[in-house]
């Protein structure tokens, strides 16, 4: 196979970078090369797309092309089946997985005109009276992670609205974004509204800081900076959680078993810890056997479930999970190694689950890009304390004072109820928070003409 | 004093080597060495004079640079050389103490030469300088006051503290960093509007900086024909957007260096080139080896650490590994020692990321 060339594509265009960075796959192997962006093509870019941004919405038969294209057609000589293939060997993402995604921004570009109307208040006010929702700014910029291709449609809801986006793409997955761009393109979109700018870290953060709008994806340490910014919303760790509050039938563990492990648990909505009323160990103990039964062949399979990772992040997993499991019982397969190697060089790690009588236990809270579940004891004492900080908090309990509290806080973004998976949705539901109100602002637009209004 | 003279044949220039030999000479006599080589010496598993030949014996000393965060500077001078007039010069301080050295005629005859090279580059010259850059302790400063008075020029500066940005980065305080570079800028912005400046010299992270403010891009696009840039290193696409997007009517030159070795100024481009930029150390001075992890030198066209030594009459500064790594270029015309291209820094050792999140 060839080395595939990934270079820069400023405002539309296709540049070669002279910095180059290798780009290895899962199993040590080369995947093929990078066009850097250093700081100062990015400063280019944003000087260009400023220069030419006009704030005009893209019509949605645009972005009904684009959606079709990136689905279904070759781009730059990338089919969807070799789309697919990059993103597995490059993210260690599971097919399925990748087909989900592009499914979830096809029907995201689909719904976009309903989500955007269901996401803002309504503006007709009476006769002469009327609120117009307009972008606050003209740029946007789209710091990406490598975990999912699914985020990058925050990015073209931005679009849609009247942005120029200038987005750097993950380190790792470099092809999702830089696919939906092309198909941008290839749709008809002006060239100066897309940037495709794959680089270090740095030029993510200048991009942030250079937009009027941005959006940053990550861990901690990558969106810590941004957590009380007016203009950069974050999508940090998830930690979405369940609260077991009632018998533990096959259904229940089925649909825990779905919540933690779909998608090879790399999506930021996938529970990575569950409360329970109960017994932790017991719980733990029933879900592991389920864990026991997720199996997957190598991870460009057409029918792997499971995600991999090279060999660099399976130590570094490796240390972490041994730290965590301190004081903790962890319920795999006796003997199991909790990063199996592959015969191709890539490692899985082990759907995990581990109890605690603890719920201070630092494994608590913490979430990892594979199925990992903590199972912890909650009591109604507790309060809602531990149950915050969540993407989203799946709710099993008939307790409606516990619903009523849970749906009140304000670090809980989503509350799910009974056996609901934590990423359903319509359009209009906030995934986390409302990002429509976030890109627009409001304004009064009043043509009453000389119609005399007394101020009483 | 007979080891400061020199007896060879008029015409016949003195050849690293035997400048080598006649300095260790000068640098381990009781009567001329300093008092810190006089103190190391007894600590040598060798003998200088006898078991030194020519620069490639040189790795047999330690680095001993770690001592120079320490070591009283009074200790550093030759006690051949009389007279007052040594200034000391700090290295950045980026890990750990700064490293202190001494300095009064060696860095004056490099200067000269090296303003020399930048006027291959048909610099500005005479000229107006405005030097935006670290001031204190560092020599980039001085260095650049020396190359503006060669030519004529006044010498414009702004107070700029490095380390103080360098605490800022490490403590994550981005927007106190982005306002002590808008206060940078703010004092050159203040020069430019009503100071006749030609030669701007300054560092790749403030070129970045005046090319993200449109307005300051254009005044300095406006009235600088010269950009000297020093201190870290740009990437090739980086330079090349400085200078084909940036500033294509101005002449840019690039100085490597550093506070122990002095200053390596870019050579003029040569048809053939692989690289935009290629550094020429002071072949009278210096000597340096582009070197793989076990030490070899490494072919022409791979990357390798630095490794150098300084032999003057000031300073010996024998084997000192930098954190730098550049890629070993074949020399050209009448250099004899190689050139250096792509500077970059040695990775961190022990980086090691956490996973969090799925991400």
């Amino acid at each position: 196979m060839a080395g595939i060339v990934v270079e820069p594509i400023v405002c539309g265009r296709p540049v070669r970078s002279l910095d180059r960075a290798p780009l290895a796959d899962v199993r040590g192997d080369l995947l093929g090369e990078v066009g850097m962006v250093p700081r100062l093509m990015a400063v280019g870019a944003v000087t260009r797309a400023r220069r030419a941004a006009d704030g005009r919405p893209v019509g949605h038969e645009l972005l009904l092309r684009a959606a079709e294209l990136f689905a279904t057609a070759d781009l730059d000589g990338e089919t969807p089946d070799e789309y697919e293939r990059r993103v597995a060997l490059a993210a260690g993402l599971p097919r399925v997985t990748v087909r989900h995604a592009v499914a979830d921004i096809v029907r995201s570009l689909t719904h976009l005109p309903r989500t955007t109307r269901a996401e803002l208040p309504e503006s007709r006010l009476g006769d002469g009276y009327q609120t117009a929702w307009v972008p606050a700014g003209r740029l946007f910029a789209a710091v990406m992670a490598s975990n999912h291709p699914a985020p990058n449609d925050s990015w073209l809801h931005a679009l849609a609205l009247g942005y120029s986006v200038l987005v750097r793409p993950g380190t790792r997955e470099p092809f999702t974004a830089r696919r939906l761009t092309l198909a941008l393109l290839a749709a008809g979109l002006a060239e100066h509204r897309i940037s495709f700018l794959p680089g270090e870290r740095a030029v993510g953060e200048y991009l942030l800081e250079a937009a009027d709008r941005g959006i940053v994806y990550g861990g901690s340490d990558a969106v810590r900076r941004w957590a009380d910014s007016a203009t950069v919303t974050t999508r940090g760790p998830g930690r979405s959680r369940a609260l077991l509050d009632r018998p533990l039938t096959d259904d229940v563990l089925d649909h825990l078993t779905v919540s933690a492990a779909y998608d090879g648990g790399t999506r930021c909505n996938n529970i990575s810890l569950v409360l329970t009323t109960g017994e932790p160990r017991q719980v733990a103990a029933a879900l592991g056997a389920r864990f026991d039964a997720l199996a997957s062949p190598e991870v460009t399979a057409s029918d792997a479930t499971l995600p991999v990772v090279d060999a660099g992040r399976a130590e570094a997993l490796s240390r972490q999970l041994a730290g965590l499991t301190h004081g903790a019982t962890v319920h795999t397969a006796a003997g199991a190694d909790p990063l199996v190697r592959l015969p191709d060089g890539a490692y899985r790690p082990l759907p995990t689950v581990l109890s605690t009588d603890d719920p201070r236990h630092p494994a608590v809270g913490v979430e990892l890009p594979f199925p990992f579940v903590v199972v912890a004891p909650w009591r109604r004492a507790d309060g809602t304390a531990p149950l915050g900080g969540a993407l989203v908090l799946n709710l099993l309990t008939d307790d409606a004072d516990l619903r009523a509290d849970a749906v009140a806080d304000p670090s809980i973004r989503k509350v799910t109820c009974g056996l609901t998976l934590p990423w359903d949705s319509t359009p209009g539901i906030p995934h986390e928070g409302n990002l429509s109100l976030f890109l627009l602002q409001s304004k009064g637009v009043v043509s009453t003409g000389t119609r005399d209004h007394a101020l009483a | 004093m007979d080891t400061m003279t020199t007896a060879l044949a008029p015409g016949r220039v003195e050849t690293f080597d035997e400048r080598l030999r006649r300095l260790l000479r000068w640098h381990f006599d009781p009567e001329t060495g300093s008092a810190f080589w006089l103190r190391q010496r007894r600590l040598l598993d060798f003998d200088p004079l006898r078991d030194i030949d020519g620069a490639a014996d040189l790795v047999r000393f330690p680095d001993l640079t770690e001592q120079l965060r320490h070591v009283p500077v009074g200790d550093l001078i030759p006690r051949g050389l009389t007279g007052t007039g040594f200034r000391v010069y700090e290295s950045g301080g980026t890990s750990g103490a700064p490293k202190r050295i001494i300095d009064r005629d060696y860095r004056r005859r490099l200067l000269s030469w090296a303003m020399q090279r930048l006027r291959a580059h048909h610099i500005a010259d005479p000229a107006h300088w405005l030097h935006l850059g670290p001031s204190g302790p560092h020599v980039f400063a001085y260095d650049c006051a020396r190359y503006a008075a060669l030519g004529n020029g006044m010498f414009h500066t702004v107070d700029f503290d490095p380390r103080w940005v360098k605490k800022l980065v490490a403590a994550g305080e981005s927007d106190m960093v982005k306002r002590y570079v808008r206060h940078l800028l703010d004092q050159a912005a203040e020069v430019l509007r009503s100071q006749p400046i030609k030669v701007l010299s300054t560092t790749p992270p403030l070129i970045e900086a005046i090319c993200a403010d449109p307005e300051l891009h254009a005044a300095v696009e406006r009235t600088v024909e010269t950009i000297i840039w020093a201190g870290t290193s740009f990437s090739p696409e980086s330079l090349r957007q400085v200078e084909e997007v940036f500033f294509p009517d101005t002449t840019l030159v690039g100085i490597y260096g550093n506070t122990l070795m002095g200053v390596a100024p870019q050579r003029p481009r040569r048809p053939g080139d692989r690289h935009l930029c290629v550094f020429e150390p002071y072949q009278e001075a210096v000597w340096i080896d582009v070197v793989d992890d076990r030490g070899a030198v490494v072919d022409y066209g791979q990357r390798g650490r630095v490794r150098l030594s300084l032999v003057s009459e000031e300073m010996f500064l024998p084997h000192v590994i930098e954190r730098d790594t550049a890629v070993r270029v074949e020399p050209v015309g009448d250099a004899t020692l190689d050139g250096l291209a792509e500077i970059g820094t040695v990775a961190e050792v022990g980086d090691v990321r956490v996973i969090e999140g799925v991400y």
